[in-house]
């Protein structure tokens, strides 16, 4: 932020003080060692100075994107390690458990390769999203053959909507996921429960007749649609 | 017998539509929404009915 905006010429007088505003959230978010501040209002602090002078940014080549989502995720991984490390106070005395000296169980290493898993997919999803929206040269001149003039405020609402499908994918389908499989979950157990007695039935669900009820009605109609 | 009569048929469905998801793309890049929107929901209704065949083939096999 601040050196592109040096160039510009736009931190001139007090403009430096917009400037220099996501540098004081992120002293703040260090300090006091808060996660919602660290994670969550240092990065949305960062489009103060983008808002106050636009032409920073205005010239991002698909190479400063990816340099940018780099240290972005590079950040959010720090801060988010640095925000839940806490040094123990060093105990008295200590005894290694029985469990501790045994390999770690199937379920446990299938669970941290699910964890990983999430992780990198949830670092390439909105990037390529990003990269669809702002740099793919189609979707350009589509939405500048759409919306001439306007091709940047579209674009601006484009990416705020796919930042917002984005959360409820990943709150849905991400942490929706993750969540019933903590250990003992009784809903969980009720679920796999009727789970396991529907699939003893040999007959079909009423699901089964009302997708083909619906693929009937759906096909007549596509067909009356394109005979007008 | 029962068991691969069904196990054919989950295929053949769930196959058949994948090809309606892509004539879904097909009209969606003629601009033609309406169809596209329809052709999606015939995909989304046939891979349901295609799911409750792999279902019933997976009850046979045990």
């Amino acid at each position: 932020m601040l050196l592109p905006g040096l160039f510009t010429g736009s931190w001139q007088g007090r403009a430096i003080l917009i400037a220099l505003f996501p540098l004081a959230v992120l002293g703040i978010g260090i300090w006091r060692r808060i996660e919602s501040i660290l994670l969550l209002g240092f990065p949305s602090a960062l489009l103060v100075p983008v808002a106050a002078a636009p032409e920073i940014v205005a010239s991002y080549s698909a190479l400063r994107f990816a340099m940018v989502a780099i240290g972005l995720i590079a950040y959010l991984f720090g801060a988010s390690v640095f925000a839940s490390f806490y040094e123990p106070v060093k105990p008295v005395s200590s005894r290694q458990l029985s469990s501790a000296s045994k390999p770690q169980p199937v379920r446990w290493r299938r669970r941290f390769r699910v964890y990983h898993g999430l992780a990198i997919l949830s670092v390439v999803f909105p990037a390529v999203i990003l990269y669809a929206i702002n740099f793919n040269d189609s979707n350009q001149a589509f939405m500048k053959q759409m919306f001439p003039g306007r091709a940047g405020s579209f674009a601006a609402v484009v990416n705020l909507a796919a930042i917002g499908v984005w959360v409820l994918m990943y709150s849905t389908f991400f942490l929706g996921t993750l969540r019933p499989h903590r250990t003992g979950d009784r809903d969980l157990v009720a679920d796999l429960a009727r789970l396991r007695r529907d699939a003893r039935r040999a007959k079909p669900r009423p699901l089964f007749y009302v997708g083909v009820v619906a693929a009937l009605a759906f096909m007549l109609l596509l067909l009356i649609s394109q005979l007008k | 017998m029962k068991r691969h009569f069904f196990e054919i048929l989950a295929l053949l469905l769930i196959g058949g539509s994948l090809v309606f998801f892509v004539q879904c793309v097909d009209y969606l890049s003629r601009r033609d929404y309406v169809a596209a929107i329809i052709l999606m929901f015939i995909g989304l209704a046939v891979i349901s009915v295609g799911k409750e065949m792999a279902r019933l083939a997976l009850v046979q096999k045990d």
